[in-house]
């Protein structure tokens, strides 16, 4: 049995087809007539473009054009001028070979775009590595790997695939993919999750143990691969299919239901997302708004601070977007850990303590804080904005925030500027001094969302990203639990909402303690939001009560999740 | 020659798709036609050039035309920034 990343869902049967690159040898091989080079280059830069639009168009009728994108991207950078400028120009002032002048030239610029501070950019690397690899096989005659025809029943084995090669998949006959390289969100990964065919990659040499016909078992939710599996394995795992299979179909049937427990409570069931175009996936999978939307990607990957008109067309996007339904904006969650060159943040000794977010923003309020707000309120004219604000530990950072949106709305007024003037003001419950406040803070503002990742790092003083120290982070220890009732219980009382926007908020162990806490909502990866709301419609919080006292009386994390797998699995 | 400025307005600035928008744009003229950020001068009718000067959202780029159709592509330049690069 292999591990890897879980890169899509579901669960593979079949035989492998090991996918191999021919090895090409590319040596500084001098030619007799530069003439006769440039134009055998510029015959195999016709093939491969010729080539590339067959695949592109392939992969536009199978998968759909959003995916083919990138197909036209290999196009455009084929028919760029001076990249085959310099292949040619290499070509006549070496006397080289085109192999070798397409080697250099597309290395030179796969390198330049590794290096640069930008994924975007960096993600352009291996396209360049991908045309430099399909002009030299074309001109070597080379045949690329023919994925297409792949047997039915294929479960292809690779070292990685390229865009190209994933783009030649036909999801009728493959029935997984495993491969040695890659992450969750390689091109391969995002490919295989859209043509719903399970994944695992990152499968250390995989290739060593695989061969060409070998009985093959993937598990794309868990990461397992099984080479050779016995019968009982097989049969374990073909169970496990259908079930897969069957669950997703069931799903499918809670698109559209209300979210309601037993008991007839009503459950606000929302997504986070970190991005405006994030909107359509919230409304794929059914969210009833947006608990958390992470503004940090409007400071991002840039050189100048964003405008407040910018920040406005951004959030009016998704308040458009969701046509009424809420949206929880979060306000700049940024600190010293994060390379923002024009905000001439110092490195902070200790980021996650240190100068951060509301401490930032407040400090900087006519730079940062006063634009975003502004671009907030403005924008809350178009929907259901909400304002939430992150880190806060004591009460000043409460009512400051609070003085400037007044201040603003006032500025707003006087401009004849329209803004719900209504608009609610909560904060992110994610420190040991809120956690221990909320009574008070309750009073001070309109909800509550708690961000258990931040919570259990603040309350564990264990830093989440330390493999080392990974075993105290869990959410799970009675120190968080008693900290998240406290929150709930003190919003309760107060008679404000209390969310969740952490990933403890569809963990399927936490959901019964949730709801018997009192947890009016559970925001989460879209992803999540139809297989929570299944649990939550299976419950009520009556009977959980006892289950969640039970929860409580224990006295380690270890007993607690203990108890609640035994409890779900019941 | 002419030349006029232009502020980036793509959310993550000029990536491969909003830099091809551009670049099928400029190939439509025979002048030569050029942008200058604060770091380098890029061809727009070159991808690559294009990606490699890495502009970003909020930047501000001066285009730079020369030749029999000159006004005319840097107007066209202008409004295809403007227009959103096809976003």
């Amino acid at each position: 049995m292999f591990k890897g990343t879980n890169a899509s869902a579901g669960i593979g049967i079949g035989k492998a087809a090991v996918i191999k690159e021919v090895e090409m040898v590319i040596r500084p091989d001098k030619v007799a007539s530069v003439e006769t080079e440039v134009q055998r280059f510029r015959g195999a830069l016709a093939d491969t473009v010729a080539q590339t639009t067959v695949l592109r168009d392939d992969l536009a009728t199978k998968v759909g054009e959003k995916e083919a994108e990138i197909m036209n991207g290999h196009l455009m950078l084929l028919a760029d001028p001076m990249l085959t400028g310099e292949i040619e120009e290499a070509i006549k002032r070496d006397s080289i070979c085109s192999e070798y002048a397409i080697e250099t030239t597309c290395t030179t610029y796969a390198d330049m775009f590794a290096s640069m501070d930008d994924e975007l950019m960096q993600q352009r690397a291996t396209d360049m590595r991908d045309i430099k690899t399909r002009m030299q096989q074309v001109l070597q005659g080379i045949k690329p790997v023919d994925i297409a025809s792949l047997p039915e029943g294929s479960v292809i084995v690779a070292k990685d695939l390229t865009p190209s090669m994933t783009a030649g998949i036909n999801p009728a006959n493959v029935t997984g993919i495993v491969t040695e390289l890659g992450g969750k969100t390689s091109h391969s990964a995002i490919l295989a999750r859209a043509l719903e065919i399970p994944a695992v990659v990152a499968v250390s040499n995989v290739l060593d143990h695989i061969k060409d016909g070998d009985s093959i078992v993937l598990d794309g939710s868990e990461g397992v691969v099984i080479v050779n599996p016995t019968d009982i394995e097989t049969e374990v795992y073909a169970a496990k299919r259908n079930a897969f299979l069957q669950e997703k179909k069931e799903l499918e049937r809670y698109i559209g239901m209300p979210t309601m427990t037993k008991d007839g409570e009503h459950i606000e069931l929302v997504a986070n997302i970190g991005n405006p175009d994030d909107v359509a996936k919230v409304l794929q999978y059914d969210g009833e708004g947006v608990g958390l939307f992470r503004t940090e990607f409007l400071f991002m990957d840039r050189n100048s601070m964003p405008t407040e008109e910018e920040q406005f067309e951004a959030y009016k996007k998704v308040a458009v977007g969701l046509s009424g339904k809420p949206v929880i904006i979060r306000t700049l969650d940024i600190g010293g850990d994060k390379e923002i060159p024009y905000m001439g943040l110092a490195k902070d000794e200790n980021p996650f303590l240190g100068y951060r977010a509301i401490r930032l923003c407040l400090d900087r309020k006519e730079d940062i804080y006063r634009p975003q707000l502004r671009a907030l309120l403005r924008a809350s004219h178009f929907g259901q904005i909400k304002i939430m604000i992150p880190m806060i530990t004591c009460l000043e950072e409460i009512r400051e925030a609070k003085a400037l949106i007044e201040e603003i709305k006032g500025e707003l007024d006087a401009e004849g500027i329209a803004y719900n003037k209504d608009i609610q003001v909560g904060i992110m419950v994610e420190t040991a001094a809120a956690s221990l406040m909320a009574d008070v803070f309750a009073k001070e503002v309109d909800f509550f969302s708690i961000g258990t990742n931040d919570l259990t790092q603040y309350t564990m003083s264990v830093d989440r990203g330390n493999e080392k120290i990974s075993y105290l982070y869990s959410t799970f220890n009675p120190a968080v639990l008693r900290s998240i009732r406290n929150i709930i219980t003190c919003g309760r009382e107060a008679g404000i909402m209390v969310g969740m926007c952490g990933e403890a908020a569809s963990d399927p162990m936490m959901i019964p303690l949730l709801l018997a806490f009192g947890l009016n909502e559970f925001s989460m990866s879209a992803s999540a939001i139809l297989k929570s709301r299944k649990m939550i419609t299976e419950y009520s919080r009556e009977e959980l009560q006892a289950v969640a006292d039970k929860a409580m009386s224990f006295t380690t994390a270890k007993e607690v999740e203990d108890y609640m797998k035994e409890f779900i699995n019941q | 020659m002419v030349r006029a400025k232009v502020v980036i307005r793509n959310l993550t600035g000029l990536h491969l798709r909003p830099a091809g928008v551009l670049c099928n744009k400029a190939i439509l003229y025979k002048s030569r036609i050029q942008f200058q950020t604060e770091s380098t001068t890029a061809n727009a009718k070159s991808v690559l050039s294009v990606l490699g000067a890495c502009v970003k959202s909020g930047d501000e780029i001066e285009f730079i035309c020369e030749g029999e159709d000159e006004q005319e592509a840097l107007d066209s330049m202008i409004k295809v920034v403007s227009d959103g690069l096809g976003e």
